[in-house]
């Protein structure tokens, strides 16, 4: 960390003023959006601002028992997020050890393609997708939702777990396959602990991604499968003056990534920061 | 020799045990789908004329050519990403900059910085079209009015419509930039810094000679990576403004989207996703060439 001199005063105060409003400027919308819930909808509407008002449950109440209930939707974004991650884990923890650790044929080839798939623009997938789909009926199913989640998470996955694997140190792996462990033993016992924190912070990556995601679920579901972040879309053509009623949906909806983000926070700085700052020495 | 051999094949084969189910998977879902679509990009597929549809050869393509609203996209793909990567960059630069001077808060500014990084992109502009720039109760208006200022339409408005995606867009992944060159600059070494201090470097001449080069690497991840992002951006977009007023919000990828599932011409859209796909790939390519070269 770089030590600055103190900074004289009128530079520290230029500086946290400067900082605030980067801080407001990000954190506002988010607040505005939680004051905006509890409001009725004719404070929402009120000029000036009302800040202090009598605040309600009546839009949660909307959003979660009343017809217009997103319940349903957070049950989809549910399924679909966590059995996509946890395929999607499955395949990259192996591929990934791999790729960071093992000889074999067209390595770089091979790490080439997974970053090649991971370019791929989402509307060049959703149209062949749409079209197999309606022919063998799995428009609106989970399944189909979860197959195309995979196309960004299982590369993404790949790679940043790459960079997890390539931190352990090679004599631990090299004491353990000399204990004649075996390689999927010292794969096992030895590496997999070691990337313990790795797994975790990758599976909170995929697992935001595929909560998130919109363009897939809002051509690919339907009345059936619609995830919370087409319910909210929808929310607004349906009912387009109820800003308080979709201000408590979209609170519900990103309350889990919003938790997520502030709970996991350091390692999100990580995961951010591993493929860009070790990317600079690797290929 | 032979037992060297034999642990080589060995690993090898363990090597390949690990990959191939993901490499399957990748190749069944992804290359393939992808080989369909530059066949369907071959095909006149209209859903809402079934009876038209057939082989088509390179007609789409050629199509592109007199279709104003694809130029229209391309410029808008071009204006838009190269502006939103450019202003993540040096506004995330510079905010990292400031706030690693700053002793205490840092924290709190980081905390903030993840919020509209996890939020999801349709809430993001779902968010900005309601609360933040409707015409007079959204927030920017509120603001201005208290200023004085005259109330603007900044949906409704093309240009005032391109300018507001732009600035959602910036909004979102700023804090990405700023939260990775932040730990990057945290791990520079101080004594590098100590040094040009004593040669009386400037501050600027500090940064560009010294900072500059040594977070380099970082920056150039960035720009990658916020170029990727940009440009199949769809969700906020779609929210916010649905490509338009018009198609003054249109960027390739939401053309390519409007032309497959509301106008329900896949044959024209699988085309020109495949040009977004050859965009995407040959900026990808040059980029990366570029890091090597330089790094």
């Amino acid at each position: 960390m770089r030590t600055a001199a103190p900074p004289a005063l009128p530079r520290a105060i230029a500086l946290y003023a400067i900082a605030g409003i980067g801080l407001a400027v990000w954190a506002f919308p988010v607040v505005w959006g939680l004051l905006t819930s509890f409001k009725t909808e004719r404070d929402v509407l009120a000029y000036p601002p009302v800040f202090v008002f009598t605040p309600t449950l009546a839009n949660y109440r909307e959003v979660i028992f009343g017809a217009s209930s997103i319940v349903p939707n957070l049950v989809s974004s549910l399924i679909v997020a966590t059995l996509a991650t946890a395929l999607t884990m499955l395949f990259a923890i192996p591929a990934a050890y791999a790729m960071a650790r093992l000889r074999f044929p067209a390595k770089r080839g091979t790490g080439f393609y997974v970053l090649a798939t991971q370019m791929l623009p989402p509307v060049g997938l959703i149209i062949p997708y749409y079209l197999v789909l309606q022919k063998i009926g799995g428009l609106d199913t989970y399944g189909g939702l979860i197959v195309i989640y995979l196309t960004f998470s299982l590369p993404f996955a790949i790679w940043l777990m790459v960079s997890y694997f390539e931190d352990v140190p090679l004599e631990m792996e090299e004491a353990a396959l000399l204990d004649r462990a075996g390689r999927l033993g010292a794969l096992w016992h030895v590496i997999l602990p070691q990337v313990k924190g790795g797994i975790a912070v990758t599976t909170i990556f995929v697992f935001l991604n595929a909560w998130n995601e919109f363009m897939f679920a809002v051509v690919l579901g339907g009345n059936r499968v619609r995830p919370v972040t087409v319910a909210m879309f929808n929310f607004i053509s349906v009912e387009q003056t109820q800003w308080a009623r979709l201000a408590a949906g979209a609170m519900l909806a990103m309350a889990p990534v919003i938790l997520i983000g502030l709970f996991a926070q350091r390692h999100i700085v990580k995961g951010l920061t591993v493929g860009a700052v070790k990317g600079g020495g690797r290929r | 020799m032979a037992g060297a051999r034999s642990l080589e094949q060995q690993e090898r084969r363990f090597a390949l045990a690990l990959l191939v189910p993901a490499l399957a998977v990748l190749v069944l879902t992804t290359t393939a789908p992808l080989v369909y679509l530059g066949w369907n990009s071959l095909h006149r597929i209209d859903l809402g004329m079934p009876w038209l549809s057939g082989f088509a050869g390179v007609d789409n393509f050629a199509k592109m050519g007199g279709d104003p609203r694809f130029w229209n996209s391309l410029a808008l793909t071009g204006v838009y990403t190269a502006s939103t990567v450019v202003l993540q960059v040096i506004v995330g630069l510079a905010l990292a900059l400031l706030v690693l001077q700053i002793p205490k808060g840092q924290g709190l500014l980081r905390g903030a910085a993840i919020l509209p990084i996890v939020l999801a992109p349709v809430v993001v502009g779902l968010f900005w079209r309601t609360l933040v720039l409707a015409p007079d109760v959204g927030l920017v208006d509120m603001v201005s009015r208290a200023l004085g200022l005259p109330s603007r339409n900044w949906l409704g408005d093309p240009q005032l419509a391109l300018i507001s995606v732009i600035a959602i867009h910036t909004w979102q992944w700023t804090p990405f930039a700023f939260l990775v060159l932040l730990a990057t600059l945290a791990t520079l070494p101080p004594e590098v810094y100590e040094a040009a201090r004593l040669d009386r470097a400037g501050a600027w001449q500090r940064f560009f000679h010294l900072t500059l080069p040594l977070i380099r690497p970082a920056v150039v991840m960035v720009v990658i990576l916020r170029t990727m992002t940009a440009l199949s951006a769809f969700a906020a977009i779609f929210a916010a403004t649905g490509g338009g007023p018009g198609s003054a919000t249109e960027i390739l990828n939401l053309y390519a989207y409007r032309t497959s599932f509301t106008e329900l011409n896949l044959g024209y859209g699988a085309a020109l996703a495949i040009v977004l796909l050859s965009i995407t790939l040959v900026i990808s390519y040059l980029m990366f060439r570029l890091r090597r070269a330089r790094a």
